[in-house]
């Protein structure tokens, strides 16, 4: 019975490995130029967390059936998450990196100037989690309100910025 | 629930919330949605870092300490 059970457990770390290596095949360029970018261009960092957020997406059942648009999404979300945990636990910055150095000042305006257009409410729970670093949690004890506020009006933010942004023709 | 969709997406949960919204993104079709949608929006947010020149009036900038 024993070994009926160390096989079934055998052919699961099988199926996950299996299921990495195709991740690796379909995700792994595309996935490594979106990391260099968040990394300032850390290839050990970048090859870390590309290795760590495909391997959670292989061993992960429930992800064996996403379509690979939602993968995509998956995947770049993990992993800016692993760089962002890395930046808070080392205390670095990512370095910035110099290309497309007019294009990137153009965007950063228009983005800048979307931000100032929200409500104060959404700019300000923004401001206080993603741009400064902080969780929900730490940003509700700073504003003085339910971290369940903080949450829902960072979502209807968010939707209110990327409607502006769309305005303006940048995408995303 | 659904409205945690965007704090994941930024990564600003506490680990245990993230877990559970996971879980929750494993079987919900609308988070899911939104998830792909939303994705690139925090590269956006990233653009801030290049702003030409920082004024009082600017916002932070965007990578944590």
């Amino acid at each position: 019975m024993l070994t009926h059970v160390d096989d079934r457990f055998e052919s699961a770390d099988a199926e996950a490995e299996h299921r990495t290596a195709s991740l690796h095949r379909e995700f792994g360029g595309p996935l490594r130029r979106h990391v260099r970018g968040l990394t300032g261009n850390d290839l050990r960092w970048t090859e870390d967390v590309v290795r760590e957020a495909i391997g959670k997406a292989g061993r992960d059942p429930a992800r064996r059936h996403w379509e690979p648009g939602l993968l995509w999404a998956w995947l770049v979300t993990e992993a800016r998450r692993l760089v962002r945990d890395g930046c808070r636990r080392d205390g670095v910055h990512a370095q910035e990196t110099a290309a497309d150095g007019a294009d990137r000042a153009l965007s950063a305006i228009v983005v800048s100037a979307a931000l100032r257009d929200l409500s104060e409410e959404h700019r300000e729970v923004i401001e206080q989690t993603y741009l400064r670093g902080r969780t929900i949690s730490e940003a509700a004890e700073i504003l003085g309100i339910p971290p369940g506020t903080v949450k829902s009006r960072l979502y209807y933010g968010i939707k209110a910025l990327r409607a502006l942004l769309a305005d303006k023709g940048v995408a995303g | 629930m659904h409205e945690g969709v965007a704090a994941y997406v930024l990564g600003v949960l506490d680990e245990d919330e993230h877990e559970a919204f996971e879980r929750h993104l494993d079987t919900c079709a609308s988070c899911q949605a939104e998830l792909k949608e939303l994705a690139e929006t925090p590269d956006l947010l990233d653009e801030l870092k290049f702003l030409p020149a920082a004024s009082e009036d600017d916002p932070p900038m965007p990578m944590p300490r």
